[in-house]
């Protein structure tokens, strides 16, 4: 173990506050040194992972306060599967951004020196979210994650995305009061703020307070996990946020959202019901959100509401609980943040040149930019979950899960949704094919950055697909811990001092 | 039709707020036994030597939140830098120059309230008052010369300096911890007799950062929104 995970915080929090400073010596350190931070998590992320699968959960303390009474970091293997895949993702985004061309002022310094500044700590604040052991911690890092989500959105200046930031600022302000009101509840009934020792007290809680508190907070986190009907930010954000961003926002952002609903309900509060509420949203979510995509003419908004009908498709799996249900939910998670991003990244240069994003723009495309149309392909066809692909060994680990069961009802209802996904997907694989190219709309070439992490997504969609098994043995052990809330528990509250 | 059944959801979620909100009863002794609150005053006064709890409480049991909201601050004023960034600023100046009283009470002040800001946070930890405050109280002296002088100047320059070494000296002594072998922001300096300015460890340090950083923070951002209405779009 080479160090500890405050470091995954601490780190890039000391490199935010220097980068400023470093831009005055040389301002291509601006742009360098949140990919050197980056690529050094990374690095730490998994070498604690392995660590972690070997020797169980390192339970980090702050300031030297031992839970209940101050804060720590839980670096165990979900947590840190999920911190080392959004490290992961964080790197590639990175790279594809470096010197992306539609930054209209890309050598202007001011705007690149704050586009990493947030991008940095979008990324350290959804790792912040998913290892802190804490719920008002969690808030901070959730405020954090909120800020520069909207600062980003409205990168480009111009009405649509202001209004899109605007639109994701008041719905994200409205869940950050909800969550806050909910911590009150819970603070004000218990005393504690750690979530091991609530997950011990809850019980105490009078149903009053519980209903309350668990409502405020499936209010909060679902608006940052985009479940139906709190999700009507994120089609706009999707779509006017830099490509980059948009592609984290997929690979990272709403998985952070994800993960707080689920913490919620597997290991803070045991309230009966709501595993069901998690399917039946989960399936209203995807039934509207791949609706709304097959009527889309533009392509961004039809990825980003399919990007929110892939989170409907994980609540479900989370809703159906166990080790399998888990195991299935967090392998779509994964499949999600690589193909998603994949399509964010490969899609934004298909429709470049154009002004609104039409996917009848794509036209016969796949002629004059054959790799770029090619990865677009992969990555539909992985997506909707045909084999040999990547999303195939989700999906079908989702029904699986689903059969053994005995939800039949509910595999019918996946199956006939994910119909109308495959038709949209294809739909717009026949455009850029099989459709004469109609509009003079000339093309951009990819950077070569951003053809490296475009390659190397495709690259990981294949290998997952052909050997399932290189991800597979770490989605089984995240999926125990995540199930073992005693251990959990256990391991934080163990670690206990008592005034003396 | 829409914005009664507005109304009326909204009505329902208040009225269970209200509700439950009003059976907390506040400022009552809720907890028995071993508890945060007793916890806190009692590690505060022995462990900590820091006279103000509020101030141990924010800057070091819980000193992870503050140096996240120290973050957000940090990240609100670059998104809003980001959003309100022009290239080159043209147009027609809607700003004038207050009345000759305004800018000589503004100049007068000026020095004061900046001496009270620094007082503020260097005695956070022995008296109410702490960074947040004294950052404030100290921005709210550079509005006041900002609304008294169209043409006052704040160097962005100086302030993207001391914003970065407050949030550096911040993180760098978390950090430091960590390198001795104790835990990230956990105190390593002597903590001196109660109620002495040096007193607290690195508490107090830790706190004047956070009164910079948040006074450089808000006057920057007065500085750029004040600056964004001067012009007009052309």
């Amino acid at each position: 173990m080479v160090g500890s995970p405050v470091q995954l915080i601490a780190i890039p929090l000391f490199a935010a506050f220097l980068i400023p400073l470093l831009g005055k010596a040389w301002k291509e350190l601006v742009r360098i040194t949140p990919g050197v931070v980056i690529l050094y998590l990374l690095y730490l992320s998994v070498d604690l992972l392995n660590y972690t699968i070997e020797h169980g959960r390192v339970v980090e303390v702050i300031a030297g306060w031992t839970p209940p009474w101050g804060i720590d970091l839980v670096f165990s293997p979900f947590s840190g599967f999920l911190a080392t895949l959004m490290l992961f993702m964080g790197l590639l985004v990175w790279i594809y951004s470096y010197r992306y061309q539609t930054f209209e002022d890309y050598d202007d310094y001011e705007p690149t020196l704050k586009y990493y500044l947030l991008l940095m700590m979008m990324i350290t604040a959804s790792v912040g979210v998913v290892l802190t052991g804490d719920i008002f911690n969690l808030f901070v890092f959730i405020e954090i994650l909120g800020i520069t989500a909207y600062g980003l959105t409205a990168y480009y200046r111009h009405r649509d995305g202001a209004e899109a930031s605007f639109k994701y600022l008041f719905i994200g302000s409205l869940s950050s009061t909800f969550l806050l009101l909910a911590i009150m509840i819970i603070y004000s009934q218990l005393g504690t703020l750690n979530m091991a020792d609530i997950a011990v007290k809850a019980h105490e809680l009078k149903p009053v307070y519980k209903i309350t508190a668990l409502v405020l907070f499936l209010v909060a986190f679902g608006i940052e996990a985009e479940m139906f009907p709190l999700n009507g930010w994120a089609p706009d954000a999707y779509s006017q946020a830099p490509a980059p961003v948009g592609a984290a926002f997929a690979g990272i952002v709403v998985k952070a959202g994800l993960y707080t609903v689920i913490r919620l309900i597997y290991t803070l509060f045991e309230v009966g019901g709501t595993y069901e509420y998690l399917i039946v949203m989960g399936l209203i979510t995807m039934f509207f959100a791949e609706f709304a995509a097959f009527s889309q003419t533009k392509l961004k908004r039809m990825l980003a509401y399919s990007s929110i009908g892939q989170m409907g498709l994980v609540l479900v799996a989370f809703g159906i609980g166990k080790e399998e249900g888990v195991y299935a939910a967090l392998f779509l998670m994964f499949n999600h943040a690589i193909i998603k991003s994949l399509l964010f990244m490969s899609g934004s240069y298909l429709v470049y040149k154009s002004k609104n994003k039409y996917i009848s723009e794509l036209n016969g495309v796949g002629k004059m930019m054959p790799v770029t149309s090619f990865l677009f392909a992969l990555g539909a066809f992985a997506i909707v979950g045909f084999p040999p692909f990547a999303g195939f060994w989700s999906k079908l680990a989702v029904l699986t899960a689903a059969a053994d069961s005995g939800m039949l009802l509910i595999i019918a209802l996946i199956l006939s949704i994910s119909l109308i996904e495959v038709i949209y997907y294809l739909r717009v694989v026949n455009r850029i094919y099989f459709v004469k190219r109609d509009t003079d709309l000339g093309i951009t070439k990819p950077t070569p950055q951003a053809m490296f992490s475009m390659l190397v997504l495709g690259a990981i969609i294949l290998i997952v697909g052909f050997y399932p098994d290189v991800i597979t043995g770490v989605l089984h052990k995240a999926s125990a811990t995540l199930l073992d809330k005693g251990s959990y528990i256990n391991d934080v509250l163990s670690l206990s001092q008592t005034i003396n | 039709m829409k914005k009664v059944i507005v109304l009326i959801l909204l009505a329902v979620v208040a009225y269970y707020l209200v509700d439950v909100f009003s059976q907390i009863k506040f400022g009552e002794n809720r907890f028995q036994g071993e508890n945060v609150r007793d916890f806190y005053l009692d590690k505060s006064k022995n462990d900590l030597h820091v006279s103000n709890s509020v101030t141990s409480i924010v800057v070091n049991f819980r000193g992870f939140d503050t140096l996240g909201e120290v973050t957000v601050l940090f990240l609100a004023a670059t998104a809003l830098g980001s959003v309100l960034y022009r290239r080159k600023a043209h147009g027609e100046a809607v700003l004038f120059n207050a009345s000759t009283i305004v800018r000589s009470g503004a100049h007068l002040l000026f020095a004061p309230i900046l001496l009270l800001g620094a007082y503020v946070f260097i005695h956070g930890h022995l008296s109410p008052g702490g960074g947040f405050q004294g950052g404030t109280i100290i921005a709210t002296g550079f509005l006041l010369m900002l609304l008294a002088y169209h043409d006052y100047k704040v160097s962005h320059g100086v302030l993207t300096w001391v914003e970065s070494l407050a949030g550096l000296t911040f993180a760098s002594l978390g950090l430091t911890g960590l390198i001795l072998g104790k835990t990230f922001l956990e105190n390593f300096l002597p903590i001196g007799t109660i109620n002495d300015l040096f007193s607290g460890g690195i508490i107090p340090i830790i706190y004047i950062a956070v009164g910079f950083k948040v006074g450089a923070e808000l006057t920057g951002v007065l500085y750029t929104m004040l600056n964004e209405k001067e012009y007009k779009k052309s």
